[in-house]
């Protein structure tokens, strides 16, 4: 038996590789968190004090967020399929 | 036994030169020609259980030395189990000259390890007392000889030739063992050496001096110790001449470390010179307290089961006291050591072009060499940022802090051209060339993983270096226009500038937080904003070249050096992405899966809004 084909067989048998996945998940869903408040954090910015340049900013820090809680979103529910 | 780099390049021919005169004395003395064959046999020996553990220990060691050596008392704990495991102090020191040239650990705790690593290396002795002439090891050689040959042929992978090398290794130390003590006993037949013993303090220091020299000529205190055992086991030596000689085995090999470390780095000479003082310190005190130390080691012996007869055991334990000795009579002095360290081999003049990290002796241990290319990588940016910035006439402190852009564009760096080539000159091309040069050689020695993080590293020191031929393009016309009385194409340009001073604050931001949302997000942002030097799709040049705003000329030059801007970008985001995240996190892996793709940069880049 190869190194390789033993360490695959080691990794079933110990479940390793959901290990390997959960970890993955964990990490995941730590960081949509922190998305998550940075996207709330911007929706509490009180618009009227921005000036133009601040404005459009905000609109693109919220739109990269939120682009980026979807992918994760769609991820998250590929790992838990 | 510090250091081997050294040791490496005499090395063959100290084995030719053993193996030779096993040769020239078989006739004559046959048992000095066993001897001989024995210490040849024995350093082959190491040298293979060397090249094993850095096989297959896997960063394993690094980690180990990296993580537990916070505080001296740990550190000398990690450096005694880890060299007890390897039985290789040399191997402990070269991964610590990189970890304190890749800044990872502190001198100090590196100090400490060393000592550790000196009580650590006693275990040889202690193995081969109690192993080695009790039994009757050579009949174990055999079979690890064959299922060591045997296992690279039937497993390829490098762990497991690792494996394989660390059981040659034992199995030709084994043999040596066996060699030496064979040849010991057959010599006793002819020559008495112990007809040659001395009393009194005379005799000590004679055989003091004979230990460190036979150390120095053989480069391993670890053969010296397995001579004067197996010497002293056949009644060759007797154990006051053998105690002495052990001392002298332990002064040898600062000598060994030291002209070892006229190869290595200031580190590497800092850590000899700690090697030095400590070793020193320890053999004056084991030299002045040398009856009361045997006497030491008589009682505790008792204590501990050891016969009062059995002098080899006792060596070992000698050997082990005077050197925990040492470190309880050195470890208190430890700050007062590493500030006097600090003072010795400070570099001379400007090192800012020349290699901090790189050093040859980690071109063994494959995650040692990455962190060490990973760390030059950086080294390299720095210089890169100082060109870039005052290239784009800009003050780095500037960029560094919280100034607003517009206020950062206007505050120039100097009111005429610096000499970029010069610069790239001094600063990086014989940096960059010593990168790819120390890549080229740690590839040999590293698996398909590390391998494929070499060459993004070797392209993120490309696009470090394509960064700075732009700057250097794209200077000639931001000085000309900077100062031009068209305000439009002032504007054009302050803006590139602007533009790429917002690509250096954020790469700084990226380079220094642990947020993993703000890297994502500086990242993308920094994709989406490269956008704006496209300035044909998104109509700038249009408009004004349509209002008569700029002339042909302009726009030729604006389009040409957006174009240089837009590279500038692409490579340092390109090298922000390899670089400053780290290797192997969850978020290297999250930002290839939720990082946006070009294509979504281009849609959000290129909404009306945005322009």
């Amino acid at each position: 038996m190869s190194i390789k084909k033993f360490i695959e067989s080691v990794k079933a048998s110990l479940s390793l590789d959901k290990i390997e996945k959960r970890g993955k998940k964990k990490s995941l869903k730590c960081l949509l968190g922190k998305l998550e408040t940075r996207k709330e954090i911007l929706g509490e910015v009180p618009k009227k004090k921005l000036n133009k340049k601040e404005l459009k900013e905000l609109k693109e820090e919220k739109e990269i967020i939120t682009l980026q809680i979807k992918k994760g979103k769609k991820l998250l529910d590929e790992l838990e399929g | 036994m510090l250091i081997h780099n050294l040791y490496k390049s005499f090395f063959a021919p100290i084995i030719i030169l053993l193996l030779l005169g096993s040769l020239f004395l078989l006739g004559l003395y046959p048992d000095i020609s066993t001897i001989l064959g024995g210490i040849a046999l024995f350093l082959i020996g190491m040298e293979y259980m060397e090249s094993g553990f850095k096989a297959f220990s896997g960063g394993l060691l690094e980690k180990v030395l990296g993580e537990f050596t916070s505080s001296t008392p740990k550190a000398i704990g990690t450096g005694f189990f880890t060299t007890a495991i390897v039985q290789s102090s040399s191997l402990i020191s070269i991964i610590l000259i990189s970890f304190l040239s890749a800044e990872l650990i502190s001198l100090t705790s590196a100090v400490g390890v060393v000592f550790g690593s000196n009580i650590g290396t006693t275990t040889t002795a202690w193995l081969i007392s109690a192993f080695g002439l009790k039994i009757k090891i050579s009949v174990y050689a055999m079979p690890m000889l064959i299922i060591g040959i045997f296992i690279p042929m039937l497993l390829k992978e490098s762990n497991w030739r690792g494996i394989a090398s660390v059981l040659i290794g034992l199995g030709i130390i084994f043999l040596g063992i066996g060699y030496m003590k064979e040849g010991f006993e057959t010599l006793k037949e002819g020559i008495d050496l112990a007809q040659y013993a001395m009393a009194g303090y005379a005799g000590i220091f004679v055989y003091v001096l004979v230990g460190a020299v036979a150390t120095v000529v053989i480069q391993s205190s670890s053969a010296t110790m397995a001579i004067i055992i197996t010497a002293l086991a056949t009644g060759q030596i007797d154990y006051a001449n053998a105690l002495a000689l052990t001392i002298g085995a332990n002064l040898g090999t600062t000598v060994t470390a030291a002209l070892a470390s006229l190869k290595s780095n200031e580190n590497g000479k800092r850590l000899a010179v700690a090697h030095f003082i400590f070793n020193s310190v320890t053999g004056i005190i084991a030299i002045l307290f040398i009856y009361q130390l045997a006497d030491l080691v008589d009682y505790l012996a008792a204590f501990i089961g050891i016969g009062s007869e059995d002098y080899t055991l006792k060596l070992a334990l000698f050997h082990t006291i005077f050197n925990v000795i040492g470190v309880l009579a050195v470890s208190p002095f430890i700050t007062i050591l590493v500030r006097f360290l600090n003072t010795l081999f400070i570099p001379k003049g400007s090192n800012k072009g020349k290699p901090k990290y790189l050093d040859d002796a980690v071109l063994p241990l494959p995650s040692t060499a990455l962190s060490a290319i990973i760390m030059e990588t950086k080294h390299l940016y720095e210089n890169a940022f100082d060109i870039i910035t005052h290239g784009l006439n800009l003050k780095k402190n500037n960029i560094l802090s919280s100034m607003d852009l517009d206020d950062v564009v206007k505050d120039l760096y100097s009111s005429g051209p610096i000499d970029i080539d010069n610069f790239y000159n001094y600063w990086i091309k014989g940096l960059y060339g010593d990168i790819i040069d120390f890549s080229t050689k740690a590839q040999v020695n590293m698996p398909p993983e590390y391998i494929e993080e070499l060459y993004k590293l070797k392209l993120a020191n490309r696009d470090i270096v394509e960064a700075i031929k732009g700057t250097k393009h794209l200077q000639k016309n931001l000085l000309k226009y900077d100062s031009s009385r068209n305000e439009y194409i002032k504007e054009q340009y302050d803006d590139i500038r602007k533009g790429l001073a917002e690509l250096l604050r954020s790469i700084n931001t990226i380079a220094t937080t642990d947020e993993e949302d703000v890297i994502m997000l500086l990242l993308s942002k920094a994709k989406i904003h490269a956008e704006r030097y496209d300035i044909i799709t998104n109509g700038t040049l249009d408009r004004l070249i349509r209002k008569g705003l700029i002339t042909n000329k302009m726009a030729t030059s604006l389009m040409n050096d957006s174009d240089y801007a837009y590279r500038i970008s692409k490579n340092l985001i390109a090298m922000a992405e390899v670089l400053f995240i780290n290797m192997g996190s969850d978020l290297k892996k999250l930002h290839e899966d939720i990082g946006i793709s070009d294509e979504e940069v281009e849609v959000i880049a290129h909404k009306k809004d945005h322009l």
